[in-house]
């Protein structure tokens, strides 16, 4: 029973913060019920949207992983959205540059070798924070701020200036090498009446369940864990924190540049300036949402998918409502989770309290 | 060419008011125990309310008292959650700034039709001096609040070590509490320098990161808030040279925007680099 609460209190915590959200909404001239079915019936509207919702889901299960790798180990890594920019625009690069012969094999080459740079850029952003962390201690959280800042001047910088696409108005750099977008004709694409889906959906779900797998049948992942609930004892007993950190930020980093492969190579084939809507923390709530279990983040993500897309719906629907209120929604449902945890621990503590008090009499 | 000089020490201390005020704000929330990266949460609701209530009220004072007050209660949010449900304070904090930046734009679209800039404020001559003057009271209440009074070193107490101020009878949560109330109502004061000092009006994210940079500030000091203060110069010195090279043809043909908009935050990164291992955090901070 203690278990099954423990495993409901984050889903109540979740409707918690919907209803406060669809509340607050009264004070701005809006009718919660209204802006409820928006935000809960907008993801089925027709086979298109449910795609979108999809391309965000797979985004999401990629974030998430992002934020919940580093967190077992104990560290907030917030860092994502830097590395999603930069990974993002260096697959369209790469993309561009590299011209594939017109034979498959070809293809699948150029692909691979694109997909490695891509992940290993994104995990080397990611190397910078555990060199900060294990350097100097500062705490990681500033440092993947202020990368973060950085990486999107950068970005903006090397688009504008370097790769700006001369057919265009916007600021988007060249689209990736014709042969290169194979997965126009992805088979989940042709499904969803050509939606932002794509097979990238696939690995992203894949890639949650072999991370499950190894978090519990291998000695590194429980020397993970046990590095996450207390490094002091970890290194007593000589599990390395160089090891542990440049394990949990580099996958971290991969799992970041996986959202931008997603984003160029399976939805616009190009990268656009602000494609964005800062999955690196939607990924926080995603992750806290499943408690950093890598299954349930599949669960989670596509509900914050569905959440997501019936906010940026709002704009249309609504007279004074904006995209704004995403970040208003993800807000509420990242404390009300938070909140929930501690009803969850606070009653398992008050029944161990009473089994001690038994065990006495 | 001696103008250039004197206009760069006096951006300097223009573009560091903010920091000062966000670093004293998290002195506070630090010393106490609890990690703060709401900072930049409050800047902008500070900025906000004095933007808006300045429009509406007319008077600049009324603008600074409700930006203070405002945002002590937005913070009773991070309160309540990280006291009472003892929730982290990464977490929340990161949820302070999604809903900060998620809240403004909501209301500003109610108020003034718009969910871009606030209309811009006409402003009394005195203004230059007045975040000066502001400055002043604050450091100096906060400086003789921190280290002159007994609840200033209960405060500290409770950052250092919680149960030996709760074996003498004093309740550390009320303390950290208390604590961090004051922290969000100085930061928030500092958002009321943003948008009225600085600029005119509120614009949307305006408070670019000077919350984190604050922090981080705060930590290259090692929690001490004089240090932390002068800190702040420095950073205070990066953002008036990046203002200077824009506007200086000569540079700004050679190297990016980009590139100088980066320095503020590339100095904190290199700061952060060179910090001294000795100066430790307080050790309950979490």
């Amino acid at each position: 029973m203690r278990l099954t609460f423990k495993r409901i209190a984050p889903w109540l915590g979740l409707i918690f913060g919907i209803i406060i959200s669809c509340g607050l909404t009264w004070f701005f001239n809006e009718s919660p019920l209204h802006v409820l079915k928006i935000l809960t019936t907008s993801f089925f509207n027709s086979k298109f949207d449910l795609g979108l919702t999809l391309f965000y889901t797979t985004c999401l299960i990629f974030s998430g992983l992002a934020f919940a790798i580093p967190m077992k180990a104990g560290l907030f890594h917030i860092g994502g959205e830097g590395q999603i920019l930069l990974s993002a625009l260096v697959a369209a690069y790469f993309g561009s540059a590299i011209l594939p012969l017109d034979n498959s094999y070809s293809i699948i080459f150029s692909f691979l070798i694109i997909t490695l740079i891509t992940l290993a850029f994104g995990g080397l952003a990611a190397l910078i924070l555990a060199f900060f962390k294990l350097i100097r201690q500062a705490h990681e959280v500033v440092v993947a701020i202020m990368l973060n800042f950085i990486f999107a001047a950068l970005t903006i910088w090397i688009t504008v200036n370097h790769l700006q696409n001369p057919n265009s108005q916007n600021p988007e750099t060249i689209p990736i090498s014709h042969a290169l977008q194979f997965l126009k004709n992805d088979f989940l694409k042709n499904y969803f009446d050509n939606s932002a889906v794509s097979s990238f959906l696939i690995i992203a779900v894949l890639s949650c369940i072999i991370l499950a797998a190894l978090e519990k049948k291998t000695l590194l992942g429980y020397q993970i864990l046990a590095y996450g609930s207390n490094p002091h004892a970890a290194s007593r007993i000589g599990i390395s924190k160089t090891k542990i950190l440049i394990l949990c930020l580099g996958l971290a980093g991969i799992f970041s540049a996986f959202v931008g492969l997603t984003e160029v190579f399976g939805n616009t084939f190009q990268y656009k300036i602000g494609f964005s809507p800062q999955y690196g923390f939607l990924g926080i709530a995603v992750a806290l949402l499943a408690r950093q279990n890598f299954i349930g983040i599949i669960g989670s993500a596509f509900l914050m998918a569905c959440l997501y897309k019936g906010a940026s719906d709002l704009d249309l629907e609504t007279n004074y409502l904006t995209r704004d209120f995403s970040r208003v929604l993800q807000a509420l449902i990242i404390f009300s989770v938070a909140a929930s945890y501690y009803l969850s621990n606070y009653k398992k503590t008050k029944s161990s309290i009473k089994i001690k008090k038994e065990e006495k009499l | 060419m001696e103008s250039i000089y004197a206009l760069l020490i006096f951006s300097t201390f223009r573009m560091a008011l903010p920091l000062f005020f966000a670093a004293i704000g998290g002195y506070f929330s630090e010393k106490s125990g609890v990690a703060q990266i709401a900072l930049e949460s409050y800047l902008l609701i500070g900025a906000f309310a004095a933007a808006s209530s300045c429009y509406f009220s007319g008077s600049i004072l009324v603008g600074y008292i409700l930006a203070a007050l405002t945002s002590a209660l937005f913070a009773q949010i991070f309160c309540i959650l990280i006291l009472k449900f003892k929730a982290n304070s990464i977490v929340i904090g990161s949820g302070m700034n999604l809903l900060a930046m998620g809240i403004i734009p909501i209301v500003s679209k109610t108020l003034f039709n718009s969910t871009g800039s606030t209309p811009s404020l006409e402003l009394p001559t005195f203004n230059v001096y007045l975040p000066y003057v502001i400055l002043i009271i604050v450091v100096t209440a906060s400086y003789w609040l921190s280290e002159k009074t007994i609840w200033g070193l209960q405060m500290k107490f409770a950052g250092e070590k919680k149960q030996a101020l709760q074996s003498a009878g004093i309740s550390s949560l009320k303390l950290q509490w208390q604590s961090l109330t004051i922290s969000a109502m100085i930061t928030g004061l500092g958002g009321a320098v943003l948008s009225t000092a600085l600029s005119s009006n509120y614009s949307p994210l305006m408070s670019a990161g000077r919350g984190f940079i604050a922090l981080a500030a705060l930590i290259f000091a090692g929690w001490n808030l004089p240090r932390a203060l002068m800190v702040c110069l420095i950073f205070g010195f990066c953002e008036a040279l990046q203002i200077q090279l824009q506007s200086n043809l000569l540079i700004s043909t050679y190297v990016a925007a980009e590139f100088i908009q980066m320095i503020p935050y590339l100095a904190t990164l290199i700061a952060l680099l060179l910090v001294k291992s000795k100066l430790s955090p307080p050790a309950e901070l979490k």
